[in-house]
């Protein structure tokens, strides 16, 4: 799991060079440097949208929930499968998760704001988002609980909030190593006040461990619950093609497929900068593609009853709904992605595969994207395609759509490279036990 | 004499601080703790030994009492201070309650967690004694550590070292209180 050459004095120094280094790698410079140019897309898409309203964008009625409202659950599925890899394989005892889950953890924290920023760009009044918090106020007015809208915005605001302490809970150890291993006084200082002055004490790993698999059982049916709200923002519509009691498991098998693909990217890419490959070898990425293999099934398995469904069943609405998006102006979108994130997939069934470092880049980037094209799909062709043909519409993106996947790609890689920069990238602590458990056979 | 904290040495490997430990505490000693990177295992229980139960219901209790907060903020805004009919529902529909009161619920278990981790563990606490020693340094890193405090009625300076050297410690140190 890792090669036989890492010891624990190898692993530490190694993994907090690269953070604490005072000069960051070229690529480093290159990745953050394109990812914050096209962040710098977001705050003038935002400015446009604020001042002109949400009619930049393609959205009329009927179809009045466009790309943002896709791209939400899109990132929130991204976000999501940092939980699941990091969380769910906690409590499974998998030793493959050691290395891994602080990438997984921190492109979660990186892919959180922007799905969060996506709901809030579409209200129309953002300023008046703050009116969703449940708090008593003079206008005695308060949010409407039984909404599943509003379910949402609970789930989202807990699991952001309770994303970070999970991370920090388990950053505490490493921050220490880092701290002790720095050799100028800003770093000390700075190193120092994060780790709140760890000393690894024998009655402080146990607090820490008993918290930290506490949290990850919680953690784990926790974003199970939040995908599966994300769906019944979805399900609790009588809107066709959306009211479907599968919709929160679909929900959270793109979550697992999707966020495992994004891991793999990442895995790959902090494997290659920073020379892990000693820590992060092909077993990591083996087991990831297989829990991604895994996820391919789980998708395909809801596919065929979305399919099912309207077949079997006699709401001509949902009949038609479902002709058009199989058959009419979706259709490429919708064939494309059955190939992307199901069909090629399947190519993880065979083990040189899923060791290809440059196929399994492609597999992953595939089925991001299609999983893009698949809540597009969904969430276009419903809303075009109601239940009285009089109040069919279509929908196109305008640049200012774009520009909101495109600045919200930014934000995420900026994060994602500034997490990179600043916090050690591998769970020293954790990979440090299954060094020992390796020698001792 | 400057006051001393206590002393400290230093070990190789897991086995040899887990024998240590298991050694001190036959000699009698009680104020020793040790310090490892990773936590070793059995090593818990022999230097502070007992079941730990104080975390585990602080989180129970944390979680009931998020759940009561969630479902009474519901409960409140929509049954008693803001009730609204939608579509004849009662005003205090429990079921669709629930999902936010499990969220409440959750969030505040982890908050209670992370809160008594930090509170039980003396964090954060910025400076201590041991961060002085050298010896200290790689305790976070390779090495693993142990330190007879002096507040232990059974500590003498010259005593702890002959024990520590008698055990194979690699270096050993007096660390300044």
């Amino acid at each position: 799991m890792v090669a036989p050459e890492v010891t624990l004095t190898s692993l530490s120094e190694k993994v907090s060079s690269c953070v604490l280094t005072d000069r960051a790698p070229l690529w480093w410079w290159i990745g953050f440097g394109c990812s914050f140019m096209l962040f710098l897309v977001l705050p003038i898409q935002m400015a446009v949208l604020f001042i002109d309203g949400i009619g930049v964008w393609g959205v009329r009625i009927p179809v009045a929930w466009g790309l943002a409202l896709a791209e939400y659950v899109w990132w929130i599925a991204l976000a999501s499968g940092g939980t699941i890899v990091s969380a769910l394989f906690y409590l499974t005892r998998s030793p493959w998760r050691s290395a891994t889950n602080r990438i997984a953890e921190s492109m979660l924290l990186s892919a959180v704001p922007c799905a969060g920023l996506m709901p809030i760009m579409h209200l129309g009044r953002p300023g008046l988002f703050y009116w969703l918090f449940p708090y008593s106020n003079v206008m005695g007015v308060w949010p409407q609980a039984r909404s599943p809208l509003w379910w949402d915005f609970i789930c989202l605001l807990c699991y952001i909030l309770m994303s970070l302490m999970y991370y920090y809970a388990g950053l505490i150890p490493d921050l220490a190593t880092v701290r002790d291993l720095a050799q100028t006084r800003f770093k000390k200082i700075f190193y120092g006040v994060l780790a709140l002055g760890w000393r690894g004490s024998v009655s402080q790993w146990r607090n820490q461990r008993v918290v930290y698999a506490t949290m990850s059982a919680i953690m784990a049916p926790m974003v199970v619950s939040v995908h599966s709200v994300v769906g019944l923002d979805f399900a609790g519509g009588l809107t066709p093609g959306w009211h479907v009691t599968q919709f929160p498991p679909y929900f959270f098998f793109g979550a697992v497929i999707s966020g495992t693909a994004l891991i793999i990217m990442l895995t790959i890419l902090v494997r290659w900068g920073y020379g892990l490959q000693d820590v992060l070898t092909e077993y990591h990425l083996n087991a990831l593609a297989k829990v991604m293999l895994v996820g391919c099934l789980l998708l395909g398995y809801a596919y065929v009853w979305e399919a099912f469904g309207p077949i079997y069943g006699s709401d001509v609405a949902e009949k038609t709904e479902s002709y058009h998006r199989m058959f009419g102006f979706t259709a490429p979108a919708f064939w494309s992605e059955k190939i992307l994130t199901v069909v090629i997939p399947q190519l993880l069934w065979f083990p040189p595969v899923r060791r290809n470092v440059l196929l399994l880049v492609l597999i992953s980037g595939g089925i991001i994207l299609g999983m893009w094209q698949e809540r597009y799909v969904f969430t276009i062709s419903s809303l075009a395609h109601n239940s009285i043909p009089s109040y069919w519409g279509s929908y196109f993106p305008t640049v200012w759509d774009w520009a909101a996947l495109a600045g919200t790609i930014g934000l995420f890689l900026t994060l994602f490279f500034l997490f990179l920069r600043f916090v050690p990238i591998i769970s020293m602590s954790e990979v440090r036990e299954i060094i020992e458990e390796e020698k001792s056979g | 004499m400057t006051k001393l904290f206590g002393i400290i040495a230093e070990f190789r490997t897991p086995g040899a601080v887990r024998s240590a430990a298991a050694h001190l505490r036959e000699r009698g000693f009680r104020a020793f703790e040790a310090y490892t990177p990773y936590p070793v295992k059995g090593l818990d229980q022999i230097v502070d030994p007992g079941p730990k139960l104080v975390l585990p219901i602080v989180m129970f209790t944390a979680a009931m009492l998020g759940a009561a907060w969630g479902y009474w903020i519901q409960f409140w805004g929509e049954a008693v201070n803001y009730p609204i009919n939608v579509g004849g529902r009662p005003y205090n529909s429990w079921p669709a309650f629930m999902v936010s009161t499990f969220e409440f619920m959750l969030l505040a278990t982890i908050f209670a967690g992370l809160l008594g981790m930090l509170v039980l563990s003396r964090l954060p606490k910025l400076y201590h004694p041991l961060f002085d020693a050298k010896v200290f340094e790689r305790a976070s890193r390779d090495r693993f550590v142990i330190c007879i405090e002096a507040s232990d009625p059974a500590f003498e300076p010259a005593a702890a070292r002959g024990v520590f050297e008698q055990l194979g410690a690699i270096r050993i140190e007096e660390v300044p209180a």
